[in-house]
This record gives C-alpha cells, structure tokens and sequence, in this order.
C-alpha cells in the first residue's frame, strides 16, 4: 500500500498542491447480524487514493454499488471514514470531530441526485436558498433575499421565483434551486452526485453547460459523480474509474478514452450505446455481473469478470501504478500491450 | 412490404384528475412490421408509455382511451373486453417493464412465475410446463436453469430479474413484444448483456418488438426503425439509419445535438434545447414544439403540422411545399 501522503503523480495541466488528498480511505459498514463470529462487514470504500485539484473536475464513474456514492458522502464527512487519511486544503478532516469541521463544512457543498426528494416542500424557494446562509450566520434577512435574488440570477431563475415552493417547478428548475443552495456559501469544492441522471435528455445539456459557467465564474472544483459515460468525458478534466470501492483506473478524459488500460474500464467503455446506428461495436458484452461488497474477491477484485485473468491476479492484489503520463491503473498488466483492446 | 402485425391509427388517450384532462396521447399512428424493432423514442411526458399501455388496454382507472383504434391479428385491441385481452396479453403479445423488482411477485418462486403464464394460455401439465420454463431460462441464459427455477426473486440481481421477466414475456411465443424501458434501470454492461439477448431473441424467434425508450444510444444499437414523441404526438419517424443522418424535424435535431459526442475530443459546449415541455393540461393549439423551436413561424403557433414525406416523414411545416428555406431543415447545405 501507498505511504500516506506520499505524493500520486499528478496531471500534466496542475501544478498546485491538491485540494483534497485523500490516502488509502476506507469506509465499512457492519450489516445485519450473526450469533456466532463477527457482523458481516460490508466494505463500501476499500482502500481509495485520490487527489483532487483546485479549479478542475473530477469524474468518478462506475457501477452500482461499486462505493462512488459513499465515497461523496465520506469526502464531506456525511461519514466518519473507518480508517484512512483525507486532507482538504492541508487540513486533516478525517477524524475531526464537528466542532473542528465547521470552517470545512463552508468550503465543501453537494448537488444531489434527486431535485424532487432533496428540497424541502414546505420551504419557499428563497428560504431555501437562504437556508445554508442563515445556519453560517452570514448577512441580515435582508441581505440574505438580496444574495437569493443574485443567486437566481446565476443559475438562470428569475428573483419572482423567490416565493414560490419547489413543487412549482420542473426537474431541471429544481436542479438549479437545488445548485443555487449549494453555491451559496462560495464554497471551493462541490460534490455532484449524479445530478442530471433525474432530468431528461434535452434539459441535461442545460444544467452541464450551467455548471461549467459556474465553474469559470466562481473558480469551483467539481467531483462529479455519475454512471453516464458520455457526459463525464464531455464535463471532467481527469476521471477516475471505481470498481467494488476501489479505484482502478485514473486518467486525463482523453487519455482514458483513448488508451483504456485496466480490462474494466475496457469493458465498461465497450457497453456505452453510442447514439450513431452506423458505429461497430464488439459483438461480447461483458460477462458475470459486480460482486457483492461483502465478499470481495481476493488479489484483484476484478478477475472473477476479467477475460485475461492468471494467477497472479487471485494471489496479489495490483496497487494503482502510473503507466505512463500521469495515467494510473491498478492492473498487473496494464501498460504492457500498448493497445490491449482493438478499437 | 408484409401486412403490418400492429397498425395504430388516431390513438388518443386522456388522463381526468381534479386538475381536468390531461390530453397525455393526441393522435398517435404507426405500424410495427414482422420481423421489426421499433423505437419509440421520447422525454418524460411525451406519451411514449402511455401509448403503449392504451395498445395493452392496461391504463390506470384514472385513463380513458379517447379514440382510434390499435389492429393487431385482425383484431381492433381497442374494441375487445377485458377477457378477449386477457387471453392476448403474456400471450400473442409479450410485454417487458423497466423495473423487473416490482413487476416480479415477491411470494412466488421465479419458476412458479413462468410456468403460471405457460398454464394460463396453453393446454399444458405441469411437468411440461416446468420443462417448458428450464428451456425459456435456458434461451435467455440464466445459469443452472433448472435449479434457479426454485429461486424467488429477491435471490436474483437486477440484471438476471430482467432476464425472467424475458422468459416469462416469450412464454408463449409471442407474435409481438413490447419493451418499456427495459433496461432503464440497469447498470450499462448489464444493459449491453440485455440489449444483445433481446436483439438475438429477436432474430432467432422472429417476433416484432417495440422498445420504448428514453436513450439516443440504445435506440441506435438496437432499432430497425424510430418513432419520435413529443407532447403527445408523432414528431418525426423513419428508418434508423435516415433519422440519425438526416433528422428532418427541429425536435429530433435538438435531441441528437443535446448528447455529447463520445468521439469528440475537442470538448465542445452541448447545445441544449431551451425551456421545458408543454403542459399536456394545456396543450398549444398548434405545434407542441413551437415555444423551444428555433425555426418556429406565425404558421407554426396557429395550427398542428400533418406529417410530410413518405418513409422518413416529419410533422412539421416547414416541409410544407410552400415554406420558406432553413439551412438544415429543409434545405440540405450544397
């Protein structure tokens, strides 16, 4: 394993120190009961790496239940990790208690998944939007509407929506309520967990095209979240590929896309339906499906689906290794074939 | 061409509710060949479902089919009772939802859920049957078939839970299925694992299939033709490999440019489609796109386009002889 804080490599357009360092994080989870040994351990997060730097965007993709969201929810320390380091802006938040967290809290926000279910019906708009300026105890009432007012304008509302309750508006309105309340407090980091997967096509290239303008304006970073792999390649800079709470491959959007080098993130780039009927595509969809977090496969924790898997694969466990470039894989032989995959 | 195994004329169905009606299918007609897939592309609202669940009959009590009639095997769907559909449904047609938990009985073993629809519609012992659900878990590729017959289905994952509602849908050999965003709710390389068997199915058993769905990507892969819906209405349908190329309606050229471009390294900004859906309360009098149209005219706001064109046709006017030219309308750039 890694030493902590032993620097990864770092992308070729940064050279600033990263915002958040995140070194061999784990999150486990102890589910349902057995009488006679230990609880069952459910590992979300299982040893993750991960640098993310000022001004960029991160993508981070993967399957159900591979650990991206309980990654989110313990980078802004929804939980307490269960054992690893992570460090925002040099600070040590892993095992800060509330107190400590609370300038953190400030700088880190989060867009989620559904604008149906995560704003609250009973609030007007501007209350809403007040809301994380009220619990910072920042500006007076009338500031604060004046802040929503120039808020609204920002995500493309009117200062008339104000007054009004979430159930008036469509998906993509609540989304940028939902954005409105998360750049509030002009935070350095945003974490976006699946935040256009709700909205129909033509209103997530509105809401894209919204957070990358905030992104220029506001000088945030984004770690966004999501399974669609067209729109990540289209919003990040770098990605990172999460497999059963792990990342397994890290690297530039163009380079993963190009040089797909761990057999997942093959596999994962192979499945997209590519909206043009005259593309070829590989006849094999790949098999089996993930395995359960509690009961991870030893060595690497794909080779029960990989195509090209030896022994060395169920005996040691590859670490993630740059390849070349900045482009990290966790795969013992990636790099090796410098074009594993015909295109 | 060979008579059509669904032809779906003037389809119109409204919801009532304290709000009024709600007009959700306003005139929908299309046909599905023998041997077909067609898509039934379309955003939240457009009446993709709907339209299908009006050609099922299986509307919520709240819908009423309003008009138009749905001819499948000789039969108007729309003019049969309940009991005539009965023996139609699960049986000459298939049919496949998006969540395979909840259209799964959670009490009964997988097995039991096949061999109940093979009972229901054939003359038929259980021994046959039973041997009739190994060989359909076989053909969709579920492993140890006849031991996962025992199996309930909390037991399966999402991807194997699609794979018995599959058997279940091909039961009884269907003439017809009808997919309603069958793998929506699948992660992507399970997705590719269902698009594939479905498309395999398809052609071994050479059934026609309508798939009804929201993504671009899917549609492409898998589909011989497409139906494009918005605000309950027909937009534009064709040939797959025409629309794609050539999309002729302003909706349909929206939706194709609001995706990003897997292949496209110089990281473009999406031109999204301005504004939201009509409020199918109030639907415009003329064209439903009208108000997020970038070409719309006077004409456009004052009555609803037909269709123009034969084999890719597009419902709307400026394909009307007489209307003005817009380059990469209808006017193909020299």
């Amino acid at each position: 394993m890694s030493e902590p804080y032993s620097s990864l490599p770092t992308p070729g357009k940064v050279s600033e120190a990263p915002l958040v360092s995140v070194r061999n994080l784990h999150k486990h989870f102890t589910v349902g009961r057995n009488l006679f040994g230990p609880k069952p351990t459910l590992r979300a997060v299982d040893g993750v790496d991960l640098d993310i730097y000022p001004g960029e965007t991160l993508g981070l993709v993967g399957e159900s239940g591979c650990g991206k969201s309980t990654l989110a929810r313990t980078l802004i320390r929804l939980y307490q990790p269960t054992s690893g380091e992570m460090l925002f802006d040099g600070t040590d938040v892993a095992k800060a208690d509330e107190r400590a967290l609370v300038p953190f809290r400030r700088r880190v926000q989060m867009i989620f998944q559904d604008p149906y279910a995560s704003l609250n019906g009973r609030m007007t708009v501007r209350d809403l939007i007040a809301e994380p300026l009220e619990i910072a105890k920042i500006g007076t009432p009338e500031s604060r509407t004046e802040k929503v007012h120039e808020l609204l304008a920002r995500v493309g509302l009117h200062r008339d929506h104000a007054n009004r309750f979430a159930h008036e508006f469509s998906g993509g309105q609540r989304q940028r309520i939902g954005i409105a309340r998360a750049i509030a407090l002009e935070p350095d980091l945003v974490i976006c967990d699946e935040p256009i997967s709700a909205l129909d096509v033509s209103v997530q290239a509105q809401v894209v095209n919204m957070l990358e303008d905030l992104q220029d304006q506001l000088g945030l970073t984004y770690l966004f979240i999501t399974h669609d792999l067209s729109m990540v390649r289209h919003i990040s800079d770098r990605i990172g590929v999460m497999y059963l709470g792990k990342i397994v491959e890290l690297a530039s959007n163009t380079d993963l896309y190009r040089r797909p080098s761990h057999p997942y993130t093959q596999a994962l780039l192979a499945s997209i339906p590519v909206p043009d009927p005259t593309a070829t595509r590989p006849s094999e969809p790949m098999r089996g499906e993930i395995p359960s977090p509690m009961h991870i496969p030893t060595g690497c924790r794909f080779r029960t689906r990989c195509p090209m898997a030896t022994e060395l694969c169920a005996s040691t466990e590859p670490a993630l290794k740059d390849i070349g470039g900045g482009h990290l894989a966790a795969c013992h032989y990636a790099g090796d074939a410098v074009t594993p995959r015909a295109a | 061409m060979s008579a059509p195994v669904l032809s779906v004329r003037d389809l119109k169905t409204s919801f009532f509710s304290q709000r009024g009606e709600v007009q959700a299918v306003r005139g929908v007609s299309f046909d599905v060949h023998p041997g077909e897939i067609l898509g039934i592309v379309g955003e939240s609202g457009s009446g993709k479902s709907i339209t299908c669940m009006s050609i099922l009959r299986l509307l919520k009590s709240t819908g009423r089919i309003m008009g138009g009639s749905a001819n499948f095997d000789g039969q108007d769907l729309m003019a049969l009772d309940q009991g005539d559909l009965r023996d139609i449904r699960g049986n000459k047609i298939g049919m496949i939802f998006q969540d395979p938990m909840t259209s799964l009985n959670p009490t009964l073993s997988v097995g039991e859920q096949v061999m109940e629809t093979i009972l229901r519609h054939r003359k038929a012992t259980r021994a046959e049957a039973r041997a009739r659900a190994i060989e359909l878990f076989e053909l969709v590729r579920i492993p140890s078939a006849a031991e996962r017959l025992k199996s309930y289905p909390h037991e399966f994952s999402g991807g194997m839970r699609q794979r018995v509602m599959i058997a279940i849908a091909l039961a009884c050999d269907p003439k017809l299925l009808i997919a309603d965003e069958p793998t929506t709710a699948l992660d992507v390389t399970i997705q590719r694992q269902i698009l594939l068997l479905l498309k395999d199915l398809q052609k071994r058993l050479g059934m026609a299939v309508i798939l009804i769905t929201h993504d671009l990507g899917v549609i492409a892969e898998v589909t011989d033709r497409i139906v494009v819906m918005y605000g309950g209405l027909v937009m534009e349908t064709g040939p797959v490999h025409d629309l794609f190329a050539t999309p002729k309606h302003p909706y349909t050229q929206g939706l194709l440019a609001s995706v990003p471009d897997l292949r496209d390294d110089t990281h473009r900004r999406l031109t999204p489609i301005p504004g939201s859906p009509p409020d199918m309360a109030h639907p415009p009098e003329g064209c439903p796109f009208t108000a997020r149209c970038p070409h719309a005219m006077q004409q456009c706001q004052a009555a609803l386009p037909p269709v123009f064109g034969e084999g890719q046709g597009a419902r709307c006017w400026l394909h009307h002889p007489d209307a003005p030219k817009v380059a990469g309308v209808n006017e193909v750039a020299a």
